[in-house]
């Protein structure tokens, strides 16, 4: 009854040290202080962005093996390069997260600033 | 239940976050498999009493405790050590968050 069924995943966990992005970000994660939802809400908003956008500097973006999702059709551009490469949709995809969270973050955290290296996309594609 | 006095730092229940986005819970058999990971890797700091991981349910998707799971532990040390080794684990490419929740709060899923 197997031939059927999904491909399960491999499990999702991952160690501390192959954390890279965490390491950079510097941002608590134990959490010890009392706190309401919506401070626990916008903290984790702020540590999320925080994570992406190290993850885009630092270009880890493609998840490991198991993560990974099937990929779509090649694109290929009028050069004849391909557009959607791996690394391309997973740092789309981090970027689409990413703009959503920060603004959120404007919407729920008074004084927000996006981090520096973030630029509200453009409508117009290219 | 008694009156049991909870200093809410270190209660036996902990609420694990930045692991999961609704979509990921939209999905059926993506959320058991996400529960038995999580079950999984928990147990190995103590018994566990219950674990709560709130789906989203009709056209809402956002609701207070969805992209969160909700772990009881027997015993409050249990939690502490999970507490300790979860937090800033890798989860799926996120980056775990890990705090103390009211364990009367739990019991009735208030989230």
């Amino acid at each position: 009854p197997d031939g059927t069924k999904k491909r399960r995943k491999k499990n999702r966990w991952g160690d501390v040290s192959e954390n890279k992005a965490a390491g950079l970000m510097n941002l608590p994660t134990a959490i010890t202080a009392p706190m309401t939802a919506e401070q626990l809400d916008a903290y984790v908003t702020h540590l999320r962005v925080e994570e992406i956008s190290q993850k885009l500097r630092i270009n880890d973006v493609v998840p490991a093996d198991g993560d990974r999702s099937p990929s779509p059709a090649p694109q290929y551009d009028n050069f004849g390069r391909r557009v959607n490469t791996r690394e391309y949709r997973y740092r789309k995809k981090l970027e689409d997260e990413r703009h959503k969270l920060i603004e959120k973050a404007m919407k729920i955290i008074p004084s927000y600033h996006p981090p520096s290296d973030y630029r509200r996309p453009t409508k117009t594609q290219e | 239940a008694g009156t049991k006095s909870a200093d809410q730092d270190v209660g036996r229940v902990l609420c694990l976050m930045n692991m999961i986005t609704p979509e990921e819970l939209m999905d059926t058999e993506e959320a058991d498999e996400i529960l038995e990971d999580v079950k999984e890797e928990c147990s190995k700091y103590g018994g566990i009493l219950d674990v709560k991981m709130p789906r989203p349910s009709g056209g809402s998707r956002q609701s207070n405790g969805i992209g969160k799971i909700y772990i009881k532990y027997e015993a409050p040390e249990s939690a502490q050590k999970a507490l300790a080794a979860l937090a800033g684990r890798k989860f799926a490419d996120r980056t775990v968050v890990v705090t103390f929740f009211g364990e009367e709060y739990f019991d009735v899923s208030a989230w």
